[in-house]
């Protein structure tokens, strides 16, 4: 098995006769709310076609035209474009037609493939057509032909990956990626965090699943498991580890399976409260004041009191903040809040849910039927919401290395759980 | 809602109110709640998250494992909760997950509120069964309470410090741990009256959030 780095040496043999096997796959870090927005939004553009050496003189008398042109709302489009760096289905449209007898371009330039413009002059919202046309035409070179003006559909806002940029200046206009990502978290950012997780986020996840497989063994919940680990400062411990108990009657016994059973029991909240009682310990305070059995925060299997007993929680630390959080399922809205309450610097789940899931922000898709397509989710993105709630932090989905691109998605537990 | 009706909410507000006013003298923060079943009241909670290190210690969860420890899950879908600030979104999501019949609260949470005031956990799109809300009760008492406690934090700060050593934020101040509740917007506001309240020089600890 994969040894955890540092990690307690108990814990380390005791997760040796786990004989776990790690999964294979890759991390996918989540869209935010505001990436997934951006994404989609896109409007319509004024394209003026023209001579190189005009790009200059036009440029200025949309400016002297529309004084409120906000030129930085369209920074990421290019402005002045060649023909052979345009999409294809816009060569398509801006060529002109054969036997042309329109006034076209032209001049000696316009022979000449390599002098033609193509400049991005405003969304058609900050000027009427004829309005542009007039304009243009007390301008050289159109003060004696007029010029060709076409509509461009474009994205609204500035692409948050090179990849994004990419993808959008084939489908729409060329774009400039600046390396930025004003929607979420920087690319910088996040690729150096899957750097440091996702050696052993296939191993973690397995770790998880045994979590759920111990409470769920004994009828006390349904098989959803999760670990917190501190990857920080070198360091890698596993401070802890729960199974869902939703099914642990008041006296401790497995229930029948009636409606959403314990919701407070989810393996999450478990797991935050064990983090509590550690902290607690190693204050040197009292680990079960204010204890009720109903939230099931004292360790219920041999797994979960092997880790709890450990005392390698960090001195002086506060909630969760700087420790991970691995689930085998997308927490429910419920926990998703619980993780942000609780400071959590990294999520990551192994399974996404499609019914009930509270972080990711754009839906998955798959198939209902034989042929039916369908996109699920419910889209609140809960883990980048930095201007509504009250913490932000990173999050990623685990892709099986065997997974199929569109997976079943039916109205089976597996699906509409609430993990 | 005629007369007559009012009063039986503002009776159970009331009683919510008393459950954030305990909170308050345990130095936690101030939202309180009770759970109404057939008129009775079937369970009380305040906000535990300081005592417990706990940030999910919220007063709805401390109240629903007192109830749930003696009667069955099922009595929530005939049970009305009564809090002074609206449910965070982890509440609301746990409510709705219980299948609550209506919440009643006191202020709106523009921070984290999630019936509401953020989000509409009680109404979106779920596999659970959706719960009409009704905020508003003695609205301007859950928002004073939630200002006294930010003077009491105040007030029991250590001598002001100084700008440069203020800016260092590794410590995390308590009010942000305790926050998870209620705060912002209506919250914030009366912190910030709170803050005004103060003499020049005595509110000295800046809340940071």
């Amino acid at each position: 098995m994969v040894s955890l780095r540092g990690g307690d040496e108990t814990l380390t043999s005791a997760f040796a006769h786990l004989d776990l096997v790690p999964r294979k796959g890759r991390l996918v870090p989540l869209r935010t709310k505001d990436e997934v927005r951006a994404s989609l939004e896109t409007y319509q553009a004024y394209v003026v076609e023209l001579p190189s050496k005009y790009a200059g003189v036009i440029k200025d008398a949309i400016q002297r035209a529309l004084p409120d042109l906000k030129t930085a709302d369209f920074q990421h489009l290019r402005r002045v474009v060649q023909f052979k760096f345009l999409p294809p289905h816009l060569q398509q449209q801006f060529k002109s037609p054969r036997g042309d007898t329109e006034p076209a371009l032209d001049d000696a330039e316009a022979e000449d493939e390599s002098a033609v413009r193509y400049f991005l002059v405003s969304p058609t919202s900050a000027i009427q057509h004829a309005d542009l046309l007039a304009t243009l035409r007390k301008s050289p070179p159109f003060t004696n032909r007029p010029p060709r003006i076409f509509y461009v559909t474009v994205p609204a806002l500035a692409p948050t990956s090179a990849e994004q940029a990419e993808k959008w200046t084939n489908q729409f206009w060329p774009i400039a990626y600046k390396n930025t990502n004003p929607y979420g978290p920087h690319p910088s950012l996040v690729s150096r965090n899957t750097a440091e997780i996702e050696a052993d986020a296939g191993h973690l996840l397995a770790l998880t699943q045994s979590a759920a497989n111990q409470t769920s063994e004994k009828g006390l919940g349904e098989q959803v498991g999760c670990v917190v680990v501190d990857n920080s400062n070198g360091r890698q411990e596993i401070i802890a580890l729960a199974g869902d108990c939703r099914w642990r009657s008041p006296l401790g016994e497995a229930e029948p399976k009636e409606g959403q059973g314990n919701v407070m029991a989810h393996a999450v909240q478990r797991a935050i409260a064990i983090v509590a009682k550690k902290r607690l310990r190693a204050a040197g305070k009292d680990e079960l004041i204010l204890d009720r059995t109903l939230f099931c925060d004292t360790p219920l299997t041999d797994l979960e009191a092997q880790v709890f007993e450990v005392d390698n929680i960090a001195r002086n630390g506060y909630l969760c903040v700087d420790l991970d959080i691995y689930v085998t399922h997308e927490p429910c809205v419920m926990c998703s809040m619980a993780i942000l309450h609780s400071r959590f610097k990294r999520c990551i789940f192994g399974t996404r849910m499609p019914f009930t899931g509270g972080l990711t922000a754009d839906p998955v898709k798959g198939r209902v039927g034989e042929n039916v397509h369908v996109e699920k989710g419910l889209g609140h993105g809960i883990f980048w919401r930095p201007s509504e709630l009250n913490w932000k932090l990173l999050a990623w989905e685990w892709k099986d290395e065997d997974a199929a691109d569109e997976g079943m998605i039916t109205n089976s537990i597996s699906d509409t759980l609430q993990a | 809602m005629d007369d007559e009706e009012r009063k039986v909410h503002e009776g159970f507000m009331r009683e919510a109110i008393k459950m954030a006013e305990l909170a308050l003298v345990s130095d936690e923060t101030p939202v309180g709640c009770v759970f109404v079943h057939d008129g009775v009241i079937i369970g009380r909670g305040m906000n535990e998250t300081n005592r417990t290190l706990n940030g999910t210690r919220h007063a709805e969860f401390v109240a629903l494992a007192g109830i749930l420890s003696k009667h069955p899950i099922s009595i929530l879908k005939e049970t009305d909760l009564y809090v002074t600030v609206e449910p965070c979104v982890m509440c609301a999501s746990m409510l709705r997950q219980y299948g609550i019949r209506k919440v009643y609260f006191g202020c709106w949470n523009e921070r984290f509120g999630g019936t509401g005031g953020v989000l509409n956990i009680h109404s979106d799109p779920s596999v659970d069964k959706p719960y009409p809300v009704h905020g508003g009760i003695f609205r301007e008492e859950a928002i004073l309470l939630l200002r006294k406690f930010y003077v009491q934090e105040n007030e029991k700060a250590p001598e002001p410090k100084q700008k440069r050593t203020r800016e260092l934020k590794t410590e995390i101040n308590p009010m942000d741990v305790h926050a998870p509740k209620s705060m912002k917007s209506e919250a914030e506001k009366a912190k910030m009256k709170a803050e005004k309240v103060q003499v020049n020089g005595t509110a000295n600890r800046t809340v940071t959030t």
